[in-house]
């Protein structure tokens, strides 16, 4: 800018120092500030290109990662996989498949080669023809149609010229028959045509057959060796390897996705955990040390659960659309409601779909925490489906009935009143109408009799079928020691710490307030026969050898044997009454007192007496004497009858109470101060020890905990982490897990820093769950949700699957897997059990196959029963019918054990089919419903066709019942040396069942596969195989045969089946 | 002391806007004052001198020779314009490569957050509605403001200081909109979002937003101050209190402003006023002091209420 001279007079002139000489806005330059910007502006165009290709595509690589991986390892596995493919070619095995397939090979060259000559001239014959032909028919076709639609004059026309037509001649231009490639113009008629065309076309048929069943038969060994050497080598053949290499050579960077649109669900965890279906199995180790990149730990699960179908966040939880980072992609993130499952917590998954199940493969841990949720008995103050359903159901029944009654009632006085209206009536008509109302009032009231009468009986079965994990306490009195009572409550771990009694968190005068009130609401009359001591030696025999420690145990610490289902029952002797532990032995379903839940009390001998009724309650006799309604006759426990005699019992109670001495605890007068009561029933309310245990007055109370069916989908918000809500964020547990896990190791956990009235703290008790435990039970909570999965992938089977699904329930509510083993490969508690170590024979049956084995009418005849014995003296034709109606049930006999070796209880005093075995099958009182449940339950894990239908057999001739009688005792297979007979002294030795049993109980098709070969059904029967050879299509007896069965041409196994379903007594008396 | 919330909060995705005020707005403030002051003080230099009076002159420059009278708006306004468009590009692209939506689960109408805010720029009217009946604090209020707004132009006589930054010309428009805008607006936004926690109560910066916290005040109605219960019989009578004292305020308010535009500099801009104009500028400010006036009621006395009637109490 040119220097403009500036006068000094000019105050225009008299600027400050400080102002600009030049305009600003003109002699500014912004070049410098633009400059930066739109440096800045392309470095951040440049940031952004890089977060779409990779910053925020991180799969990208994990992709790249992955194929560098995987090409390095199989590099490194191919020639170790060739080396051993070579080995396994090298072995004999492998070269004679081999030599075998050649020699087809070469035995077919010749065939083929001629086949294929032949072929190639038909081939070549027909190309030619088959233009010409298809032409002609056409036109003749054509013709046809015209003649058969024309008419008249026009019709006979046309019939001519087709016949014309069909004279021809077709021209077509044939390969030359002597095989040279010259060409020949043929002329057929029509027919000639069609029938040369036909022929062609079968002889191509005919000869590609030839082919193909010639090719078969090295096809098929081709297959055969491949197969063997598949089966042989470890892993993948180097074929297969190679094939794995060629797909990463190939392989795309790009998202990997699963769609499955019915669902609308999108999965892209393949994009980064490329090795999860991979044939091979992939480790840690095999990838580097890349936990992302390793196969899935259970190949078997995933070939039920195909991704293509179920995907994979609906298993493990989290974000299967986000790719843009590891936390969001596995829901690790406070707005993603379903975070990814923790590697313990893993199954959580499975529950959303296998709710039903309590028995699962391939989920152990959610198994645990089910069965732990369903025998520590979670469910006494948490309410959770599927756990404990019949007090809801029995409360719908009893107000059913109630209901029904009260319109009986009322339709009864609305009788009266028709009647007393009737006889007031001005004429014979009007009165005549209103009896005949009131008539039919009265009729009307037998119909809702009969609507009362059926849902009584589903009222009794639920009655049977109801338990609570804790003992009765109204019997308290009765059974224990007054002191040991608060000793108990206050700790009940230190007393038995194994026990399913959790701790209460409770102060003095609370521990004896509840003891007063136990003691004080607890029946005082009738007291129960003293018991004589019995013979303890002779109790640890029967302790040992009954089968009680398949759910006891006994010992303490490291000495501890037996099953954990039920208490252990070392300290037993410390608090109990020995006059009641004989009475719980001989049968522990037996009451002191019936309970009627109409009138809300226990009903007395009195009230039977008022009725003129002996004081009788059981099974049979389940209706209240004073107002007819269903009563409780059963302890509300699981623990079956073992039908022992009362000698038997007393001397197993004096060998429990004898294992260890009382000792002393300090006084407990407070007990009886009745101050004490209200306040210990006020508690007892407060804690919910009704939900375990049954208590006087306190019968109908309602479960006190939170519902835990869709716990695990509570919104985390609604989980009260109290004033550790900011520590659990800070240490990473403010999640379900955590939540959980927290509160299962410590109850009270949530009230720390709070300042509450006793009252009002947390009243959950400390359960004492280890480590594992507390894992088990926290993955079934995190399972229990409102899953989101549409209810068609549940597992709701409506099959036979059904049946074994809801039998696993009945089959663990009773721990029969403490006696038999219904798994492959489950241990029971007993075959644990050193005594059992040497005398496998004397273990309970393996019942994996039961369901194929026996018919059903005997099963449900024989859980019903154990004992058989409404069958004992009659083992004759009898039809289910009469099974169900039998009345199985032993009276009880209540305070009448001094009269101990009645006729009936030495008759119930046995096993009805292993009459050999000291452990005995118990009677369990099933329910109808369990019952048949169970024997579902049977046939489904057997995959038994339903119904049931017995294969007919055919009746023996005479002439045949004497050749299987030869062969029942023959020197070669002596069959009563094993089997129990049913006489006395021969059965000391006996170690299988009776024959007598097996027309009703067995199914004659298992018969036969037994017999043939029972190593493979039960592995290590004492039953021996190979009794039977093949031969041709039959078996035969494989041993010295008697000469009448040279010229007998049918199946040996199968006459001997016959022979034992038509067995009777004295035939096998005869045999003997 | 928890910072760490502090932290939280402040770098949530969702209040960006609510930070970048709180420097913006002094920035702004600040920025908007000095042109004002340098434009009056341009002013009073060429009142000063009456041959620079009648030069052209750059704003807050007054004219030098060889400085050009007009100048075209390509390129001098434009390329600020640009490097101005260039800046504000170069933020947005750095905001949303950092910064995605803030995204959370799906709504569940039986679990509502808490707090549960509105939107940043609604959070002064939550705030209101702590001292006010939601029909005050939601409708009456921001209509009040509206209107008041709208009516500026009628209320304010002065035709100078049109068109530029100015402060001398309008210190009277420009504090009131200030204590308006600043702290009757954006205090409340700054409050809501870092004051009010869980139970929207009131936790100083560093405390632990803990919603089980006990706070242990209790509100009263200015009738119960002085020792009056609301009962059937006395409600209205209790109603007539309220009144009267909202009246006196009200008549307080109109004889105090009245002073305050008579006996101080205003009275030039009063003189100028006719009498409708007067009274609504008068009744606009007893009724925006009422804002402040309530909250330090119940901050500083804990007074709920002053005027409780059984239709509406305020």
């Amino acid at each position: 800018m040119p220097d403009i001279p500036t006068n000094p007079n000019d105050p225009r002139d008299q600027v400050d120092s400080t102002e600009p000489i030049e305009d600003p806005i003109v002699s500014q330059s912004l070049a410098i500030p633009i400059l930066i910007t739109s440096v800045l502006l392309v470095g951040s165009l440049l940031w952004a290109l890089y977060e779409e290709a990779l910053g925020h595509r991180p799969w990208r690589s994990y992709q790249v990662e992955f194929v560098r991986l995987y090409n390095a390892y199989l590099k490194k596995e191919k020639p170790v996989q060739i080396k051993d493919e070579n080995q396994i070619k090298q072995s004999a095995e492998y070269r004679k498949l081999d030599q075998a397939l050649k020699d087809a090979e070469d035995q077919a060259k010749p065939q083929l080669a001629e086949i294929d000559k032949e072929l190639a001239g038909v081939r070549r014959d027909l190309d030619a023809l088959t233009e010409p032909f298809q032409l002609a028919r056409s036109e003749v076709g054509a013709l046809t149609y015209k003649t058969e639609t024309a008419e008249g004059k026009r019709k006979e026309k046309l019939d001519e010229q087709l016949k014309e037509l069909r004279k021809g001649p077709f021209v077509a231009k044939m390969p030359a028959r002597d095989g040279s490639d010259r060409t020949e113009k043929v002329e057929f008629t029509f027919e000639e045509m069609e029938s040369r065309f036909n022929e062609l076309k079968r002889r191509q048929g005919e000869l590609l057959s030839k082919k193909g069943a010639i090719q078969k038969i090295s096809a098929d060994l081709r297959k055969e060796r491949d197969e063997y050497l598949a089966k042989q080598i470890e892993g993948l053949t180097a074929d297969q390897l190679a094939g794995l290499q060629r797909k990463m050579d190939n392989f795309v960077s790009e998202i990997k996705q699963i769609n499955i649109p019915d669902v609308g669900l999108v999965e892209r965890c393949e994009s980064c955990h490329l090795g999860i279906r991979e044939p091979l199995t992939l480790t840690r180790g095999d990838m580097k040390g890349h936990p992302e990149f390793v196969s899935h730990p259970d190949k078997e699960l995933l070939q039920i659960h195909d991704p293509e179908r179920f995907g994979c966040t609906p298993c493990h939880g989290g974000n299967g659309i986000a790719t843009t980072s590891v936390d969001k992609a596995h829901g690790h993130y406070e707005h993603w409601l379903w975070p990814m499952h923790a590697r313990s917590n893993a199954e959580a998954g499975c529950n959303q779909c296998h709710d039903l199940d309590v028995v699962l493969d391939h989920s152990s841990v959610l198994e645990k925490g089910k069965q732990l949720f369903l025998h520590r008995g979670c469910w006494g103050c948490h309410a959770r489906e599927k756990f404990d359903p019949e007090p809801a159901q029995i409360q719908l029944i009893q107000k059913n009935i109630a209901a029904l009654l009260e319109k009986k009632d009322a339709n009864l006085r609305e009788a009266d009143r028709a009647q007393r209206q009737g006889d007031r009536a001005p004429d014979n008509a009007t009165a005549q109408q209103l009896y005949q109302q009131a008539e039919n009032l009265r009729v009307g009231g037998g119909t809702i009799d009969s609507q009362v009468e059926q849902l009584n009986l589903q009222l009794k079965s639920l009655m049977t079928q109801q338990k609570k994990v804790g003992p009765i306490l109204k019997e308290a009195q009765n059974k224990l020691r007054k002191e040991w009572i608060p000793v108990w409550i206050q700790n009940p771990h230190n007393f038995r710490p194994n026990t399913k009694m959790p701790r209460f968190r409770l102060e003095r005068d609370e521990v004896r307030a509840l003891s007063a009130f136990i003691w004080q609401s607890a029946i005082q009359n009738p007291k129960l026969p003293a018991q004589p001591p019995g013979d303890a030696v002779r109790g640890k025999q029967a302790f040992e050898s009954r089968g009680c420690l398949a759910c006891h145990s006994m010992g303490e610490g490291s000495e501890q044997i037996g099953g954990t289902f039920a208490a252990n029952l070392t300290r037993v002797g410390e608090k109990a009454n020995y006059d009641y532990l004989v009475r719980w032995i001989h049968n522990p379903r037996e009451r002191t007192l019936p309970y009627c839940p109409k009138e809300k009390r226990d009903l007395t001998p009195e009230d039977y007496a008022r009725h003129n009724l002996p004081f009788v309650f059981d099974l049979d006799h389940s209706r209240c004497p004073n107002d007819g309604a269903e009563i409780v006759v059963q302890q509300m426990t699981v623990m079956p009858s073992l039908r022992l005699t009362w000698d038997e019992a007393r001397d197993i109670a004096s060998y429990l109470v004898q294992q260890k001495k009382p000792a002393s605890y300090p006084d407990a007068g407070f007990m009886d101060d009745p101050k004490l009561k209200d306040k210990g029933r006020a508690l007892v309310r407060n804690y919910g020890c009704a939900g375990c245990h049954e208590i006087a007055g306190l019968e109908d109370e309602q479960r006190i905990g939170t519902e835990l069916t869709l716990e695990g989908s509570k919104p985390l918000e609604r989980l009260d982490f109290a004033l550790l809500t900011e520590d659990a964020k800070k240490d990473g547990w403010y999640n379900h897990k955590g939540f959980f896990e927290h509160k299962l190791s410590d109850p009270a956990v949530y009230d720390i820093g709070k300042i509450k009235e006793k009252s009002e703290r947390l009243k959950m008790p400390n359960p004492h769950l280890d480590k594992e435990e507390i894992n088990a039970v926290t993955t079934f909570l995190l399972g229990s949700v409102d899953s989101t999965i549409p209810k068609r992938y549940f597992f709701v089977p409506e099959d036979q699957r059904r049946d074994v699904q809801e039998g696993w329930w009945i089959v663990q509510k009773y721990n029969c897997m403490g006696c038999h083993t219904l798994r492959p490969g489950q241990k029971s508690v007993l075959s644990g059990l050193p005594q059992y170590a040497e005398v496998k024979e004397q273990l309970p049956p393996n019942l994996l196959s039961e369901g194929a084995r026996v018919d059903p009418g005997w099963l449900l005849r024989f859980l019903k029963d154990p004992s058989l014995m409404e069958n004992s003296g009659n083992l004759g034709q009898k039809g289910m019918a009469s099974a169900h109606a039998a009345k199985t049930q032993p009276k009880a006999e209540a305070f009448q054990g001094a009269q101990a070796s009645s006729a009936a209880e030495r008759e119930r005093d046995r096993n009805g089919i292993r009459s050999y075995l000291k452990v005995r099958m118990p009677t369990f009182y099933f329910s109808e419903d369990e019952l048949r449940k169970l024997v579902k339950f049977f046939e489904g894990l057997s995959h038994q066709p339903q119904p049931y239908l017995k294969q007919p057999l055919e009746p023996l001739t005479e002439e045949e019942r004497l050749m299987a009688r030869q062969l029942f005792n023959s020197q070669g297979a002596p069959c009563l040396k094993c089997h129990a007979t049913g006489n006395p002294t021969h059965d000391q030795t006996a170690s299988a069942p009776n024959f007598l049993f097996v027309k009703e109980r067995l199914n004659p098709s298992w018969t036969e596969r037994w017999i043939v070969n029972p190593q493979i059904i039960a592995p290590g029967t004492a039953m021996p195989s190979g009794l039977f050879r093949r031969d041709g299509d039959r078996w035969v007896f494989n041993g010295p045969l008697p000469d009448s069965f040279k010229s007998y041409q049918k199946d040996h196994a199968r006459l001997l089946v016959r022979y034992m379903f038509e067995l009777t007594p004295e035939e096998q008396a005869r045999s003997r | 002391m928890n910072w760490h919330q502090l932290w939280e909060i402040a770098s949530a995705p969702d209040n960006v806007p609510i930070v970048a005020l709180l420097f913006l707005i002094p920035f702004f403030t600040w920025y908007g004052f000095r042109q004002a002051l340098q434009n009056d003080q341009l002013i009073e230099r060429l009142e000063a001198n009456p041959d620079l009076a009648k030069t052209h002159h750059r704003k807050t420059y007054p004219w030098r020779k060889g400085w050009e009278e007009k100048l075209h708006v390509w390129p001098y306004l434009l390329r600020i314009e640009f490097l101005v468009a260039l800046i504000v590009t170069f933020i947005l692209m750095v905001w949303s490569i950092t910064l995605n939506a803030p995204l959370e689960e799906p709504s569940n109408p039986t679990l509502t957050m808490n707090p549960a805010k509105a939107p940043w720029y609604f959070l002064g009217l939550q705030e209101m509605l702590v001292y006010f009946d939601p029909w005050i604090a939601g409708v009456l209020m921001p209509t009040l403001v509206l209107i008041g707004l709208m009516l500026i132009p009628y209320l304010d006589p002065n035709p100078l200081g049109n068109g530029y930054y100015t402060f001398k010309q309008r210190k009277f428009a420009i504090v009131t909109f200030c204590f308006g805008f600043l702290v009757l607006w954006i205090m409340l936004i700054v409050i809501g979002t870092f004051i009010r926690g869980p139970g929207w109560m009131w936790f100083w910066p560093g405390m632990t937003w803990d919603p089980h916290r006990l706070i242990h005040e209790a509100n009263r109605d200015l009738h119960e101050v002085i020792g009056i219960k609301l009962t059937i019989e006395n409600r209205w009578w209790v109603a007539l209190f309220g009144a009267v004292v909202v009246g006196a305020y009200f008549i307080g308010g109109f004889v105090v402003t009245h002073l305050f535009f008579t006996r101080t500099r205003l009275k030039a801009a009063f003189d100028r006023m006719n009498f409708f104009q007067i009274v609504t500028v008068q009744l606009l400010l007893i009724l925006m002091l009422a804002l402040p006036l309530k909250i330090l009621l119940r901050q500083l006395f804990r007074v709920k209420y002053v005027w409780v009637t059984p239709f509406f109490n305020i």
